[in-house]
């Protein structure tokens, strides 16, 4: 057993230098890294990332994707539907072309007259017909018909989105639309988030009287609904982009500032700030030192909201026909245009609708994983 | 409490003369007056008409009559419906609306403190997406289009509700779930962060290793303390349903205040515009005054803290 | 989707005589006026069947009744149903013809300036009361009175009842208005000069008869609840739901309550045209007007039926407008629209392109019973490589190289579309851009008025039956001319049309002929646009039911419900 007795040497005591002692295992993240390492993680937040990014160089570069222009106009196609090479051979897609309804007759003939009515009688030879049932004992005949128009029309490019009623190309109205939504939005949060910023921050920092008159304004002007004041805001100006986006920013910065004046307040008696201050550093030292650094996270999250809402908003001010002026393309504008063809011309509206709900979700699902990643109490 | 009360409500009021000057000199710097036909009149017929609507004076004074009236609850005759007091007219458009408003809030939260719930419970499972999907389809898809959708789809072709229209309850259901699908995805979204946090906390694990099985604590503990939070969120919620009825009463022919406003808009209409705007102002204020106190009342830290003033 | 051919479709709709006109005074198509679920079947079906099943019809309007009392009625919806629920003298019947109402029958004097009314004895208002002279009397002077306030009522008697334009600027009493009560049942009329169409306004909303005792106990209130009413037509309301809809029953009292088949009509306010047709196709209202894109949805359908109305859309050019005020500008303006395509494929309702100032089907001449349209033929073609010549020619008048037009919007359920699609037409002009401002209707009319505009998308329905309503309104300073358009010449027609020639009816017509030539063709005051058409679905059970040119957009007093 004293073989077993392991030799002093084999234990060399590990050389600790002091510069040593307090290294770190694990690598140094900032905030931000770490952060961000969070957000990897978060599949959905990484997945509506990805969809914004996109949506994003859609809006730029969709509009030039084919020879269309946002306005030109043709009547006659008037509203065709969307075709897609090579999507077009999934059937179940819809977007081959192909207009196709049921029809209902007395008898097979009346249904037919009805065929030939309401596909238009100058593309009778386009149509197939199919009699789904021949009708009698009290039930009406049915036909199944399909119209190519892109055949009958004899038209040689595809409308990847279809065309609205004066035969604009939707594809390229739908991006430009998407585009200056999204300039809309982006333009509000921007003007809120620098008015809420400075607002909140001025307000905190400073506290005492200057906070109290502030802090009144604000309790204020949160009690006028922002609705109210951005349709009477509207309704001074004429409507146009820059209208609209000063009338949601009207009250729209109040929130910004409400939540900044919150974490200033908490920061700024927090002990590095009291002991820079204390140091003597001056305050756009510490504004921009500690403060700023410490309230962006919220910041972002916050604007992160403020978008999808400001889109939301354009898309119900144009509902209400307070919108862009024609024929701007934006997309309340495209919705709201294709919102009585929905049993009619359902292409019209879907596209943008998909489009709107689909920046909706993104931005929403990127904000909430932003909330977690900023969030340290989810650090692992 | 009174005295905070009191500062409260003295503010309220102070916001509601604000808007209301704020608003009446923008109605001033909007062009129109209630004559349609301006020039086909004589110089006598349109100072009779003018002053009539109370136009004839200089706009001071015009001012001074208008927050004179408002106080005694006179918002003036709507210059559309010739003879008609606003305060009738937004009286009598109220009900429909805030019908559909309350049914909208209540079966909205409901329905979205439970799709919460069950999230937060089946945490990360099949049951957590699926209703988180549910939340965020109904936070990004506007009302309108649900609206058009559910008359077209549930009304028309499976003919479950009447398509549109007001009269019975049963013309208030597609109405109220289109208005719901908002409520819906804030209140499902809010419970379930609540939740987990809730759930997460000491005194759940405690109670969890005492033994009390899943369920009760979810209800016993969990619920009641995610509740009170979402508190705060009620007032935004129903604020937001005010945007939603206006295009919702359009769509179903309900003849509720929002669909009025519109008109009014397009009409020039400025009595009314002002009073809806005051309406929807008072309504608003009212709703976080009351949700401020009811936060005070329900969280006990909250009434220490005012305690301690 | 595609053109439709409007030629074939027809065959298979009925086209039927005319729709109702506008609200007299203003120009639109706004919410009032498309208030204007315009439509109804030719009467000429009433023969067909005979009243079965329930006579209750369930239809809609667009809009809530501003008001009831005729004297402050302005608009369609206030019209249509004062229309439905009161008699005045004459009412319009079957093919805008007018038949006796309260009047049995009147006398014209020989200078026509005196015109005396014989009314019937049994008429009486729904408290009883029976319905005489007097009840015109005071309606009448109360609508000029300018204490009434009403806009209307100058508008619509000043320069036609003795004595209406000095009480109405307050410079004479009311009494001294040229209407009396000879006994209970003869009311005399004197008028300020020779109206050819006074029997025509006769039947409009603004000259109805009033119950005295019952509109001054009622006060301010009169005409905003059901129960501050009084009827003496064919229908009463019993029940106002205001924005939601009302309801009226038959007036069992009304002295021709023989004729009248409906015992209730109900009325829902709706103003989606996808809610109207849904809830037409769940079979809970009998009629729903329809957009262009439903027109061609329910294609080859009996149920729908197009009707043609004269009211009349036109771009209205402001002269004071530096580029607008040549003459050659505006003919490019005139001929730079395809008015086809407009018509075809973004109305898609049946309307008509507008080739000149007076409507198809409006007037025929008094003796060879030829349409005026016709015989003056179109004035304006679609010619885009002339327009482009007069434009160019015009700038070098001008001597600019870019104009800018601000285009005021329409209002109408395509007005989007529309204003879109003029802006494209126009452009077509070398050096021309037009921004489109959409403004409300009321906010147009503004506009209008003050000639704060360049180019506007305007319209104007007749006010009563005669070439005067649409030809009148462009005279030098006219109320309702704003384009700053001003010939002597023209005056000079227009003013021999009214005057000398106002009791010789063929030289009359021919002189507006040559007006609207002078108007449309050699000064290029406006530039038409197209003749409104309604299209609308109605239930195949619903019959009678008759559409008006003017006043009331239809007359529910012969419709029955056939459910065999």
């Amino acid at each position: 057993m004293d073989n077993s007795k392991p030799s002093k040497d084999l234990f060399v005591p590990v050389d600790l230098k002091d510069s040593e002692s307090e290294r770190l295992t694990r690598p140094s993240l900032s905030f931000w890294q770490d952060s961000f390492n969070r957000l990897r993680k978060n599949f959905g937040a990484m997945a509506g990332i990805v969809v914004l990014l996109i949506l994003i160089l859609m809006a730029i570069f969709g509009p030039y994707m084919n020879k269309f222009d946002p306005y030109s106009q043709n009547l006659d196609h008037s509203f065709i539907p969307p075709k897609v090479p090579v999507l077009e051979n999934i059937g179940w897609l819809g977007l081959d072309g192909v207009e196709t309804a049921i029809i209902e007759g007395e008898t097979v003939e009346s249904a037919m007259t009805t065929v030939k009515l309401r596909m238009g009688p100058e593309n009778a030879e386009f149509v197939e017909t199919r009699v789904i049932s021949e009708g009698g004992n009290g039930e009406p005949a049915k036909i199944e018909a399909k119209l190519d128009i892109y055949k009958a029309k004899n038209i040689e490019t595809s409308y990847w989105f279809g065309t609205d009623s004066l035969g604009r190309d939707l594809w390229t109205r739908t991006w430009h639309g998407t585009r200056i939504s999204l300039y809309i939005a982006f333009l509000a949060a921007t003007i809120d988030m620098v008015i809420g910023v400075i607002y909140g921050g001025v307000s905190a920092y400073y506290g005492g009287r200057v906070d109290n008159y502030m802090q009144r304004v604000i309790e204020i002007l949160v009690g006028i609904p922002n609705l109210v004041v951005v349709i009477l805001m509207i309704l001074i100006m004429d409507p146009g982009i820059l209208s609209i986006t000063i009338a949601l920013t009207i009250t729209g910065w109040i929130s910004m500032a409400r939540i900044i004046r919150g974490q200033v307040l908490k920061l700024k008696n927090q002990e590095f700030v009291l002991a820079s201050q204390t140091l003597g550093a001056p305050d756009n030292r510490i504004l921009k030192k500690h403060l700023i650094p410490n309230v962006t996270g919220l910041i972002v999250i916050n604007t992160m909201f403020t978008i999808p809402s400001a889109i939301f908003f354009e898309a119900f001010l144009s509902f209400i026909g307070l919108g862009l002026p024609t024929p701007t393309a934006s997309l309340g504008t495209l919705i709201d245009d294709g919102f009585n063809s929905l049993q009619t011309n359902p292409h019209v509206l879907i596209y943008p609708a998909i489009i709107i709900s689909l920046i909706m979700v993104a931005f929403n699902v990127v904000a909430d994983g932003l909330r977690d990643a900023f969030d340290p109490k989810m650090r692992e | 409490m009174a005295r905070y009360i009191f500062q409260r409500v003295l503010y309220m009021f102070l916001t509601l003369v604000l808007i209301a000057t704020f608003s009446f000199f923008l109605m001033k710097m909007l062009p129109g007056t209630p004559l349609t036909m301006e020039d086909k009149l004589s110089e006598t017929q349109k100072e009779i008409i003018l002053e009539k609507y109370g136009l004839d004076d200089p706009v001071p004074i015009q001012y001074l009559k208008y927050m004179a009236g408002l106080a005694q609850g006179d918002l003036g005759i709507s210059f559309q419906f010739d003879n008609r007091e606003v305060t009738d007219i937004i009286l009598s458009r109220i009900g429909p609306s805030m019908q559909l408003g309350a049914q909208a809030l209540l079966i909205g939260t409901a329905l979205g403190m439970l799709l919460g719930l069950i999230s937060a419970i089946y945490h990360n499972g099949f049951l957590d997406y699926s209703s988180t999907f549910v939340a965020v389809i109904g936070k990004s898809i506007p009302s309108f289009i649900f609206a058009g959708l559910l008359q077209y789809y549930v009304g028309l072709k499976l003919g479950w509700f009447p398509v549109a229209l007001w009269g019975t309850w049963e013309h208030t259901v597609l109405p109220t779930i289109a208005l719901a699908m908002f409520p819906i995805a804030i209140a499902a979204r809010f419970m379930r962060t609540e939740m987990l946090e809730v759930l997460g906390s000491d005194f759940i694990q405690t109670a969890r290793a005492k033994g009390v099985n899943k369920f009760g604590v979810v209800f016993k503990h969990g619920v009641r303390n995610a509740l009170i939070p979402l508190v705060t969120v009620m007032g935004p919620l129903a604020i937001s349903l005010m945007t939603g009825t206006l295009v919702i009463e359009k769509i179903f022919a309900v003849p509720g205040i929002g669909e009025q406003f519109v008109i009014s808009i397009t009409t020039n209409d400025f009595p009314i515009i002002m009073g809806t705007t005051l309406f929807f102002s008072f309504f608003f204020v009212f709703i976080i005054l009351v949700i401020d106190l009811l936060y005070g009342i329900i969280d006990p830290r909250i009434r220490l803290a005012e305690g301690e003033k | 989707m595609r053109k439709t051919n409007w030629l074939l479709l027809g065959l298979a709709l009925v086209l039927s005589m005319f729709l109702v006109a506008c609200s007299g005074g203003s120009d639109n198509a706004d919410g009032g006026d498309t208030g204007g679920e315009k439509s109804g079947e030719k009467s000429g079906e009433a023969a067909e069947g005979e009243p079965s099943g329930e006579q209750v019809l369930n239809i809609t309007d667009s809009a809530e009744i501003p008001t009831m009392d005729p004297s402050l009625a302005t608009d369609a919806v206030a019209f249509q149903w004062l229309g439905s629920t009161m008699d005045g003298l004459y009412r319009l019947g079957e093919d805008a013809e007018l038949e006796p109402a309260i009047a049995k029958e009147h006398k014209v004097s020989e200078d026509a300036l005196t015109w005396t009314f014989t009314l019937r004895e049994d008429a009486t208002w729904t408290n009883g009361d029976p319905v005489t002279a007097h009840d015109f009397v005071f309606a009448w002077q109360r609508a000029v009175n300018p204490e009434t306030g009403s806009e209307y009522g100058p508008y619509m008697m000043n320069g036609v009842i003795k004595n209406a334009e000095a009480i109405s600027s307050g410079e004479m009493p009311v009494e001294e208005l040229g209407v009396k009560a000879v006994d209970d049942y003869t009311l005399e009329v004197q008028l300020e000069k020779p109206i050819p169409y006074f029997l025509s306004l006769t039947a409009f909303g603004t000259f109805l008869p009033l119950n005295q005792e019952f509109v001054e106990a009622q006060g301010d209130k009169f005409g905003l609840e059901a129960n501050t009413i009084l009827s003496n037509g064919p229908f009463k309301m019993t029940e106002w739901k205001h924005e939601e809809g009302w309801t009226l029953v038959k007036n069992e009292d009304y002295w021709d309550a023989e004729k009248v088949n409906l015992e209730k009509i109900n009325v829902s306010v709706v103003k989606e045209t996808s809610t109207r047709v849904n809830l037409y196709d769940s079979g809970e209202i009998d009629a729903a007007a329809l957009s262009g894109e439903f027109v061609q949805q329910k294609a080859g359908s009996d149920e729908l039926k197009v009707e043609e109305e004269p009211v009349l859309f036109y771009l209205k050019m402001n002269q004071q407008h530096e580029v607008l005020g040549n003459v050659n500008a505006r003919k490019a303006i005139q001929m730079v629209i395809n008015r086809e395509d407009l018509v075809n494929v973004i109305l898609a309702n049946g309307s008509i392109p507008a080739v000149g100032d007076i409507p198809q089907n409006f007037v025929k001449h008094p003796e060879t019973g030829e349409d005026f349209r016709e015989i003056n033929g179109p004035l304006i073609e679609t010619n885009v490589e002339k327009a482009k010549e007069l434009w160019a020619k015009a700038l070098e008048e001008i001597g600019k190289d870019t104009v800018n037009l601000e285009l005021l919007g329409g209002d109408s359920e395509v007005a989007k579309e529309m204003d879109a699609y003029l802006k494209a037409q126009l452009e077509q002009l070398e050096g021309l851009t037009v921004t489109v401002k959409p403004v409300p209707f009321k906010e147009r009319l503004r506009l209008d008025t003050s000639m704060e505009y360049e180019l506007q998308n305007a319209g104007w329905g007749p006010d009563y039956i005669d070439p005067n309503t649409f030809l009148n309104l462009w005279v030098t300073d006219g109320g309702n001319n704003k384009t700053g358009y001003s010939s002597e010449e023209y005056d000079a027609l227009i003013e021999k049309a009214n005057n000398e020639y106002a009791t010789q009816p063929v030289k009359r017509f021919e002189t507006f002929l040559e007006a609207e030539k002078m108007l449309i063709q050699e000064d290029a005051v406006i530039a038409p646009l197209y003749q409104r058409a309604v299209a609308k679905l109605w239930k195949p059970y619903v019959k009678g039911v008759i559409t008006n040119p003017m006043g009331p957009d239809y007359t529910y007093k012969y419709a029955y419900i056939d459910k065999k």
